[in-house]
C-alpha cells in the first residue's frame, strides 16, 4: 500500500518527520518497506498483512497514526445539497445474494470528461497509479482514500436502464480494459445489462462501457462482492488489480457509503456532473461485534501489567467502543476491523500500540517429559562415522523428473507425482537418492576434483498400497582416484567397490550391527542383508571416460531397528591362542564370504576367528586365479591348547579348502 | 701400544659418554667404538702382537670396557629412542606435510541445524521431526489458515497427484501436499501429547518458487514451540533473545515488530541489527539496518481448539525460521543455490 506524507497529513496531524513516522509505523506492524522523497512530498510503501484490509486505505493508516501519536482522525464532510433524487425506473438485479451483498448505483449526468487537475494527477502518480481521465482518476483516488473500489460505466452504452449482477454464461465473451478478450464461464461473476457483459465484477471493467472523451452520463458502481468468488476468478484468469486485491480481502458497507458519496462530491466539483439517481440493492446484515475483555488477559499472555486506563485509551484511539463493566470491559468492535473476534485479538492490539519493545523479557521454566528421539541420535551418529571415514555430506533436491529416474533404471510408475510442478525437474518425488548423488559426483569430477566421496541422508518416496510413503534413506557414492601421501611416498588408488564396502562394514560395525551379509544380486550388484531382510545394495555406474562410480543405498528406516549402541565389556581371553595362516591360490569367481563361513564351520570347536589378511593378483598367480591368505585363530576358553590338538583341526580346514574350493596351497 | 695408551682411550670414552644426549649420538658412538672397524675391535686385533702377560692384562681391561659400553648402550638406547627429540629429524623431513586420514565435512545446513537445536536443547527443548508429505489439514486448516483465504497466498504449495482410483472416490476429501512449512508438526505433537511441551522441529519444506540466488523450491526450516499453563509473550522474547545471542553473538541488537500469522496472536517478526553493516544500512539489509530473522507469536486459541487443548487453560508460543537464511548470514554465502549444488570446493569449507 502506497501513500504520501502530505496526503496522509490531510486526515491526521503528523508532528513526526517522515523517517520518524516510518519507524513508528514499522514498530506497530505497518512495516515501511519503501520511503522516498519525491516532488516535495514523501512516498511511503507499507506491507499490509492479509488480516488488515482496513489498512488498504489512507484513512485506515491515518487512524493508526492517530492512535500511535495521540492525535485525532480528521474526516471531512460532503455536501449533498445538489442531490434532488429524481425518480427513475432504473433497476438493479442481483441474481444471487451470496455473490453480491450490496450494490449501489449512482447516475451522474452531464459530466465533462477531461484530464484531471494537477493535484489529482500528482497524487495518483506518486502512489504509482497512471492518470486516465478525471472520472476514472476520481474513482481511483477515492479507492486509495477509503479502500473501497468504485467503477464508472458510460451510461449511454448500457442497453435498457438496468444493471444485472450475475454469473457469466459458458463461453460468454468480454474484452476487458487491458485489451484482452476473456472467455468466461459460470464461475465468473459479471456485471451486465440486459444484452451483454459489461465488467468482471470487482476485478476489471469492459471496453464496451468504458469512459471516453465523449461520455456524458455515467453510472457509478459501489458494491460488495463475495470475496471468495473474486479470489477464484482472479486466480483463474491470472489478473491482479488494486480493485480485486481489496475485494478479495473484504469490504464494509459503512465505508462504501462514504466512499461513494465522496466520489460524487468530487465529480460534481471537478467534472460538473449532477447526481440524478442513488439506488441500492441488497441490505447487508448489520451485526455489532462485542467482545467481553478481561484485563487480566494482558498480564496472562504478555507477562506485563498494563494499567486499565491505558488499555481503554489505546482501544478507544483505535475506534473501539469501550464500556467498563464489573468484571470485564465490554468492547464494541468497529465494522472495519474484521480481524478482531477474540480476546487475544484485543491483547494484540494493546501490545501493538503499547509497543512490543516495552514488553520485558523473561525465561520460562521448562518441564517437558518428551523422551529423546532415538532416530535423531542414530542419524547424527551415522553422520559422525561417515565424516570420520572421509565422506562429505551433501543435500540434494527431493524432486526430480521421470526421465532421470528412468535413465537410472528406476521404475517411475512407483513415483509420487506433483500436481502443480513449476518445471519438469519437479515432476516427481524421487524414489532413490542415487541419481542425485551420481549427478553430484559427475559435477565434481568435471570441476577437476581427483576423487569424490559423498553421502546424503534424506527421505525417498513411493506409493505403498496407493498411499504415498516416505522412507529415510542413506545414499553413498565414491569415484575417482585418491592420491595418498605415505611415509614411502605417493600412492594413487582408484576408489572402487571394496572402498565402498569397507565404508559400509565400518559403519555397521560402529553401529553395533554384526548380523549382516552381502549377496550377489541379478543386476550385477551386491545386496546388503541384515538377517534375512534386504536393506540395501551397492552398484556400479560407468561415467565420463573410463571412470566408474560406486553407489550404495541403505534404508535407514529398516536399519534403525538393528542398531545397538550400548556397549558391554568382554574380558580378555585367559588362555593363549594359536594362529595358523593358510596361503593358497583360488579360481576367480569364488564367493569368499562363503569360503570364510565354511572355514569357520570346519574349524570348530576351537577356531575363533578366520579373516582375510592378504589378497593378490598378478605375476605370481596364473591368470584367472587369485592369491589369498587367511589367518585362523584357535583358542579354548578352558585351557591352553596344544599343537597336537590344533594341528589336526587346522589340517582339516586346509583339506576342506583344497577339496571344496579347488584351492592350491602355496 | 701400552697401558698408558689404553688409559688415554678409556678417558676419552668416559668423556664422550658424558656428552651423549640423543639416539643419533649414541649410534655414532656405538659405531665408533663397537663397529666392525671400531676402536675396540681394532684394539682386540692388536692384542696378538703383545706379550702373553700384557695380552692377558690388557685383554681383560678391553673386555671390561667393551662390556661396560654394551651395557651402557643397552641401558640408554630405549631412553633416547622414546625421547623423540625433534633434533633427531632433519629440517626437510620436518617440513613435509603431515600424514593423516582425511576427514569429511558436514553440510553447512546440517551444521546450522545442529547448532540451533543445540541451543534450544540446552534450554530444555526436545527435538522432534515430522513427515514431509502432509495433509492439507495439518499444513493449513489446523493452523487456522482457512481454505481459499488470502492468508494462504504466501504459502504456495506443491500438491501430490493421487492415484487414479482414489481421485475418483468422493470420500477422500483431504488432499496431500509437500509441507510448505514445519508448523504442521505443531499439530502432530500437540495432538499426540499433553502440555507441558517445549519442542524444536528441523526439516525440509517445499514451495513452488522459481530458483534464483535467494529462492529455492526446497529449503529448511526450524519450528519451535512451548506450551504450558503460564507461558507469556515475555517468555517468547526471553527465549528468542537467548537463542539469537547464542547464534549471532552477545552484542547483537534485536527488535520485535508486530506482524500477522494466522496461527499466532499476537504475532511478531523478529529482526536483528544487520551483522554486515552494524545497522548503518547496506545491500544485504536493503539499507534498513535490520535483518528479518524469524516469525513468532503466541499460539492462536483456534489452533489450541483444533488440537483439543483448552485455550483458557494453556498458553504457548511458537516461532519459525529459515535455516538457509541464517546459514547465509553466518557464513557470508550470497547464493542459496550453492547449498544444493554440492560443489566440493564449497562443502570442504565447512
Amino acid at each position: 500500500m502506497r501513500f504520501t506524507y502530505n496526503w496522509l497529513n490531510e486526515f491526521v496531524e503528523i508532528k513526526l518527520k517522515p523517517q520518524a513516522l516510518a519507524q513508528v509505523l514499522t514498530m506497530a506492524g505497518l512495516e515501511v518497506v519503501f520511503l522516498e522523497e519525491k516532488e516535495g512530498d514523501f512516498v511511503f510503501e507499507i506491507e499490509i498483512t492479509s488480516n488488515r484490509p482496513d489498512l488498504l486505505s489512507i484513512i485506515g493508516i491515518a487512524r493508526e497514526v492517530a492512535a500511535l501519536t495521540g492525535k485525532k482522525l480528521k474526516l471531512g464532510s460532503f455536501s449533498l445539497k445538489s442531490y434532488r433524487g429524481f425518480n427513475s425506473n432504473f433497476k438493479i438485479e442481483i441474481e444471487d445474494r451470496n455473490d453480491c451483498l450490496l450494490y449501489n448505483a449512482k447516475i451522474i449526468k452531464n459530466i465533462k470528461v477531461g484530464s484531471s487537475p494537477d493535484w489529482l494527477k500528482q497524487r495518483l502518480e506518486l502512489v504509482g497509479c497512471r492518470s486516465i481521465n478525471n472520472i476514472v482518476d476520481i474513482t481511483n483516488y477515492v479507492m486509495f482514500v477509503w479502500g473501497q473500489p468504485l467503477h464508472a460505466f458510460d451510461l449511454d452504452k448500457l442497453d435498457d436502464c438496468c444493471i444485472i449482477v450475475r454469473r457469466a454464461k459458458d463461453k460468454e465473451e468480454l474484452i476487458t480494459l487491458d485489451g484482452q478478450k476473456r472467455i468466461l464461464d459460470p464461475q465468473t461473476l459479471i456485471i451486465a445489462d440486459k444484452k451483454k457483459a459489461l465488467a468482471l465484477a470487482g476485478i476489471i471493467g469492459g471496453e464496451n462501457s468504458q469512459i471516453s472523451q465523449n461520455t456524458q452520463h455515467i453510472l457509478l458502481e459501489a458494491a460488495i462482492f463475495n470475496p471468495l468468488i473474486i479470489r477464484r476468478t482472479r486466480q483463474r484468469l491470472g489478473i491482479q488489480t488494486e480493485s480485486a486485491y481489496r475485494f478479495e480481502r473484504g469490504l464494509e458497507p459503512q465505508i462504501l457509503k462514504s466512499a461513494s458519496w465522496e466520489a460524487v462530491d468530487l465529480m460534481r466539483r471537478i467534472c460538473g456532473g449532477m447526481l440524478i439517481l442513488d439506488k441500492t440493492q441488497g441490505r447487508p446484515k448489520k451485526k455489532d461485534k462485542i467482545i467481553y475483555f478481561n484485563s487480566q488477559q494482558v498480564k496472562r499472555s504478555l507477562g506485563i501489567e498494563i494499567d486499565q486506563k491505558k488499555i481503554i485509551t489505546i482501544l478507544v484511539s483505535l475506534g473501539f467502543k469501550v464500556k467498563k463493566q464489573k468484571k470485564a470491559l465490554k468492547i464494541g468492535i468497529p465494522s472495519y476491523r474484521k480481524d478482531i473476534s477474540l480476546e487475544m485479538d484485543i491483547v494484540e492490539e494493546i501490545a501493538r500500540i503499547y509497543g512490543y519493545e516495552n514488553i520485558p523479557t523473561s525465561l520460562p521454566k521448562v518441564l517437558t517429559k518428551i523422551e529423546p528421539d532415538l532416530k535423531r541420535t542414530y542419524i547424527l551418529k551415522i553422520k559422525d562415522i561417515l565424516i570420520g571415514l572421509g565422506l562429505d555430506e551433501v543435500l540434494t533436491y527431493s524432486l526430480t523428473d521421470k526421465e532421470t529416474l528412468k535413465d537410472f533404471g528406476l521404475e517411475s510408475k512407483e513415483a509420487v507425482s506433483i500436481l502443480n510442478p513449476l518445471s519438469k525437474e519437479q515432476e516427481v518425488l524421487r524414489t532413490s537418492l542415487l541419481p542425485s548423488l551420481l549427478n553430484i559426483i559427475i559435477h565434481n569430477l568435471n570441476q577437476k576434483q581427483n576423487y569424490v566421496r559423498i553421502f546424503e541422508i534424506a527421505h525417498i518416496f513411493s506409493f505403498l498400497n496407493d498411499r504415498p510413503q516416505e522412507e529415510l534413506s542413506l545414499g553413498l557414492g565414491i569415484a575417482g582416484v585418491k592420491p595418498t601421501l605415505t611415509c614411502q611416498g605417493l600412492i594413487k588408488e582408484e576408489m572402487g567397490f571394496l572402498h565402498l564396502k569397507g565404508i559400509i562394514q565400518m559403519l555397521l560395525d560402529r553401529l553395533g550391527i554384526d548380523n549382516y551379509s552381502f549377496k550377489l544380486n541379478e543386476k550385477e550388484g551386491i545386496d546388503l542383508y541384515l538377517g534375512k531382510e534386504r536393506i540395501g545394495f551397492i552398484l556400479m555406474r560407468s561415467i565420463l571416460k573410463n571412470k566408474k562410480a560406486y553407489l550404495a543405498e541403505i534404508s535407514l528406516t529398516r536399519l534403525f531397528g538393528f542398531i545397538r549402541l550400548e556397549k558391554r565389556f568382554t574380558p580378555f581371553p585367559v588362555y593363549p591362542a594359536i594362529i595358523r595362516d593358510i596361503s593358497f591360490i583360488l579360481k576367480e569367481g569364488t564367493f569368499i564370504e562363503e569360503l570364510i563361513e565354511e572355514i569357520r564351520r570346519q574349524g570348530q570347536p576351537f577356531l575363533k576367528e578366520a579373516r582375510v589378511i592378504d589378497f593378490y593378483k598378478g605375476k605370481q598367480v596364473p591368470p584367472g586365479f587369485q592369491g589369498l591368505t587367511i589367518s585362523c585363530l584357535y583358542r579354548s576358553d578352558e585351557r591352553t591348547l596344544t599343537e597336537e590338538e590344533v594341528n589336526p583341526l587346522h589340517d582339516g580346514v586346509v583339506k576342506m579348502v583344497v577339496e571344496k574350493f579347488n584351492a592350491r596351497i602355496r | 701400544m701400552s697401558d698408558f695408551d689404553f688409559d688415554q682411550i678409556q678417558k676419552t670414552v668416559e668423556a664422550e659418554l658424558e656428552r651423549i644426549t640423543s639416539f643419533q649420538q649414541l649410534q655414532v658412538f656405538q659405531h665408533k667404538y663397537l663397529g666392525r672397524k671400531g676402536v675396540i675391535p681394532s684394539l682386540t686385533r692388536q692384542l696378538s702382537k703383545l706379550e702373553p702377560v700384557q695380552r692377558r692384562q690388557l685383554g681383560q681391561r678391553i673386555n671390561a670396557l667393551k662390556q661396560r659400553l654394551i651395557n651402557y648402550i643397552a641401558e640408554k638406547e630405549p631412553l633416547f629412542k622414546t625421547q623423540a627429540s625433534s633434533q633427531s629429524f632433519s629440517l626437510s623431513e620436518l617440513s613435509l606435510p603431515g600424514i593423516a586420514q582425511e576427514l569429511g565435512h558436514l553440510h553447512p545446513i546440517t551444521r546450522v541445524i545442529e547448532e540451533i537445536c543445540g541451543v534450544f536443547m540446552r534450554m530444555g527443548f526436545s527435538v522432534v521431526e515430522g513427515p514431509e508429505i502432509e495433509t492439507e489439514y495439518n499444513n493449513f486448516t489446523g493452523l487456522n489458515i482457512p481454505l481459499e483465504h488470502p492468508a494462504r497466498d504466501v504459502f504456495d504449495t506443491f500438491y501430490l497427484e493421487p492415484r487414479a482410483w482414489i481421485r475418483d472416490r468422493k470420500e477422500l476429501k483431504e488432499r496431500l501436499l509437500l509441507r510448505s512449512h514445519t508448523s504442521p508438526v505443531q499439530i502432530r505433537v500437540m495432538r499426540a501429547r499433553k502440555p507441558p511441551l517445549a519442542v524444536v522441529v528441523p526439516g525440509r519444506v517445499y514451495r513452488p518458487d522459481a530458483v534464483d540466488a535467494s529462492h529455492s523450491f526446497m529449503f529448511h526450516q526450524i519450528e519451535g514451540f512451548m506450551v504450558d499453563e503460564d507461558i507469556r509473550f515475555s517468555d517468547l522474547k526471553g527465549v528468542l533473545e537467548v537463542f539469537l545471542k547464542a547464534i549471532f553473538g552477545q552484542e547483537i541488537s534485536m527488535r520485535f515488530r508486530p506482524h500477522f500469522f494466522p496461527f499466532t496472536e499476537p504475532s511478531a517478526e523478529v529482526d536483528i541489527g544487520c551483522i554486515i553493516c552494524k545497522g548503518e544500512g547496506c545491500s544485504v539489509c536493503s539499507r534498513k539496518g535490520w535483518l528479518e530473522i524469524l516469525g513468532a507469536g503466541m499460539i492462536h486459541p483456534n489452533v489450541f481448539k483444533n488440537v483439543g487443548y483448552d485455550p483458557n487453560k494453556y498458553t504457548g508460543f511458537a516461532f519459525g525460521l529459515g535455516v538457509e537464511r541464517i546459514a547465509m548470514l553466518k557464513y557470508s554465502i550470497n547464493d542459496i543455490r550453492l547449498f544444493f549444488e554440492n560443489d566440493l570446493r564449497f562443502l570442504k569449507q565447512f
